[in-house]
């Protein structure tokens, strides 16, 4: 054992040593992991319009107006939903950044703009696209201000709301007779100043520029935000996507890694060396598979412990623990396999390097599997980044608890085993020198 | 000490190493000459252990080191490639080729800076062995051999293409050893090198031994003539005679004085005589 660790201690040692190697299996996933949760959340820079679901719960003239201009609004794009529950699917599927609803008591709460209250809404947002959601409140109450222009130039409307507001002050308590008359005198010079407007406009002009430039302070529209009830089963942000992808780019720097380092060592003539040492080939492989394997699992706990930096939520630590376990033990079976048959160190680096770009691209390291259409999904089979990808996702948001496990678990198992017994009965037909 | 026995190694048809005997003493320095493709290094990798045998076996102290892989923890190899982590700094390498022998904590250190002490690298014992010259890695190669303390040294063209300050200090060091008693197998195609260091020597061409025996027996038996050479009204003279004393003498009597000089038989002469052909010609081994 003492000699099994020492064999892998010395090549890690290796392995920090040479800074290419280090920088392609420890840095260059940690990067690829950054850049496409960036991509993938939305960093600052040009965007398309932001797709937006909308439920119509009011139903009234006020709200379809409201819904109808809030789709031609620039710069968003209206998707209708049927219910509440349709919209937020929409949001959790990532195919809206919000879901906005216009609540059963819409229309009344239009006409309480005069009498402290206001145009109440309600969306739900993604928590890991709160910038769009900001911007959205803003659209929303841009809006606002365009529904309160139009109700300055439809004195029918304006009269319905005033009625609605001297009824309102006309039950209060809390006003003074005095204070009453005031307010009366108010909505009727209200009343006068709507009809002269409306009188002098052109049939369909509305003064919705003017009063969106002197709102000031003012906001018609009050946003009620909710955020997106999480779903244990999709990601709880978009580092929780990029992060296996990481996990992707940093297996496959450990396998190429030590793969090419075991060739090295023939080649090198330091095989030689350890073979005329009093062990035996086995803890010569034993040692290089270990540190093989402890080099993917520093790696993915590197990869993981950033990705709860950037808040990724680990969601079921126990299988998170095995999935890097047993992708450790598939990807240094598949690092035997690839130094057993590599004869020659050229042959490790460009054979073995094109294969496993191939399938590390296939397997879920540039677009994420659940992306890819249903065929590329099946073919992604073959390759064991996907089963390490799956795996780590179990552990971070698929909650499909331990049974979901078995599958990915299994075959990355049966690599690693397949792959240390090939390798390793290749390995033993090799000549020291 | 070393005992080979009948050690045969057949690839397919064709046979690196026939039928090869010898005892090599404890203490001695033993040197394996022949020119590449002789069958040296093929020698040398079945008494490791390394490559089994065909046939025969290697004994040491009686020990089969088939039967006994234990057994080469009391030997130390160099091989002729430097086998070397160019990562890792002298005294990495030493301390991780150390504990692979089992040595560990004190005991380790100690052995370290004993081995860089031996081959004088303690000074560079820091540095990683990439930035060394071919000489001190060379050096480094025979440290890396020496570190667990063997008794048995197995040393293959420890000295090719190295500077002649190096390959004296590598001559030097060998002689250190040999005082203190370890046993030492040397191949080289070096003759001058042979002719200082080695007690004994077994000359190899094409898988088989040719002739055995210390330098004096080898010259006596198969290094030939004499040859006696000087000048006279007719350009330069040679005598071909096996008393080259005698012969100067009757010269020097006879007022002959011009060019004279005695070209003695060496190593290379054995060779040539026993082959026909020089040693450094041969192909790769």
């Amino acid at each position: 054992m003492n000699a099994i660790i020492r064999i892998a201690m010395k090549d890690l040692r290796l392995l920090a040593r040479d800074r290419a190697d280090a920088f392609f299996t420890f840095v260059f996933p940690l990067l690829i992991a950054l850049f496409f949760g960036y991509v993938f959340g939305g960093g600052d820079g040009e965007r398309s319009a932001m797709p937006v679901a909308v439920v119509n719960e009011d139903g009234g003239a006020a709200s379809k107006w409201f819904v109808e201009q809030l789709s031609k609004a620039g710069g968003i794009e209206a998707k209708p939903a049927e219910t509440r529950e349709a919209g937020e699917r929409l949001v959790r599927k990532g195919d809206a950044a919000a879901c906005v609803i216009v609540p059963k008591d819409f229309e009344d709460s239009t006409k309480k703009v005069f009498s402290g209250g206001g145009m109440q809404l309600e969306a739900i947002i993604d928590p890991k696209r709160s910038a769009e959601a900001g911007l959205l409140e803003g659209r929303l109450n841009e809006l606002g201000f365009r529904q309160l222009a139009r109700t300055f130039t439809d004195s029918s409307m304006m009269n319905s709301f005033l009625d609605s507001a001297r009824e309102d002050v006309s039950k209060s308590t809390g006003l003074s007779p005095l204070q009453k008359g005031i307010f009366g005198t108010f909505f009727d010079s209200v009343s006068s100043l709507t009809r002269e407007v409306t009188s002098k406009s052109a049939p369909g002009e509305t003064m919705n520029g003017a009063v969106g430039e002197s709102g000031g302070g003012f906001r018609p529209v009050t946003v009620t935000m909710h955020e997106l009830r999480m779903d244990p089963n999709s990601p709880n942000n978009s580092f929780a996507v990029s992060f296996p992808q990481g996990v992707v780019w940093g297996l496959m720097g450990c396998v190429m890694a030590f793969g090419v380092s075991l060739v090295q060592e023939r080649r090198r003539g330091t095989l030689l060396r350890l073979c005329v040492a009093p062990i035996t080939r086995n803890q010569i492989l034993l040692g290089k598979a270990a540190a093989c394997f402890a080099s993917c699992v520093i790696v993915q706990v590197i990869l993981l412990v950033v990705a709860r930096l950037m808040g990724v939520r680990i969601g079921h630590p126990s299988i998170m623990a095995s999935a890097v376990l047993v992708s450790s033990v598939g990807f240094t079976g598949v690092m035997m396999l690839l130094a057993g048959l590599s004869r020659s160190e050229g042959a490790a680096q460009g054979f073995g390097r094109a294969l496993l770009l191939v399938l590390a691209l296939i397997g879920g390291g540039s677009i994420p599997l659940f992306f890819m259409p249903r065929l590329m999904q099946q073919i992604s089979s073959v390759s064991p980044f996907k089963w390490a990808t799956i795996s780590i996702e179990n552990g971070l948001w698929r909650a499909d608890g331990w049974d979901a496990m078995l599958l990915p678990g299994g075959v990355l198992l049966g690599i690693g085993v397949i792959g240390f017994l090939v390798g390793w009965a290749a390995m033993r037909r090799w000549s020291p020198t | 000490m070393i005992r080979l026995e009948g050690l045969t190694k057949r690839f397919g048809e064709r046979e690196a190493v026939c039928s090869l005997s010898l005892e090599i003493a404890r203490g001695e320095v033993f040197g394996l000459l022949g020119p590449n493709g002789a069958g040296k290094t093929t020698t040398i990798s079945m008494m490791i252990g390394t490559l089994p045998p065909t046939s025969g076996d290697v004994h040491i102290d009686g020990k089969s080191l088939v039967d006994d892989p234990s057994l080469r923890r009391r030997v130390g190899v160099a091989p002729q490639a430097l086998a070397l982590y160019e990562d890792l700094t002298a005294r990495e390498n030493l301390a991780f080729f150390g504990g692979l022998y089992g040595l560990g904590g004190r005991e380790l250190n100690a052995a370290v800076d004993g081995a860089l002490e031996m081959v004088g690298l303690r000074d560079r014992a820091g540095d990683r062995s990439e930035t060394f010259s071919g000489g001190m890695q060379r050096r480094l190669n025979l440290a890396a051999a020496l570190v667990h303390g063997p008794d048995v040294l197995l040393l293959d063209e420890p000295t090719a293409g190295v500077d002649p300050q190096s390959r004296n200090s590598i001559i030097e060091l060998v002689r250190s050893l040999k005082a203190r008693g370890t046993t030492i197998v040397y191949t080289t195609h070096y003759m001058e090198e042979a002719q200082k260091l080695c007690d004994r020597v077994g000359v190899m061409d094409r898988g088989s031994m040719l002739a055995l025996g210390t330098i004096h027996e080898l010259l006596k038996d198969h290094g030939g003539d004499s040859v006696v050479v000087y000048h006279d009204e007719h350009g330069e003279q040679k005598i071909v005679t096996r008393d080259p004393a005698a012969e100067v003498a009757r010269l020097i009597e006879r007022g002959v004085r011009s060019g004279l000089r005695i070209d003695r038989p060496d190593l290379e002469s054995v060779f040539l005589n026993l082959t026909g052909r020089a040693l450094r010609d041969g192909g790769a081994e």
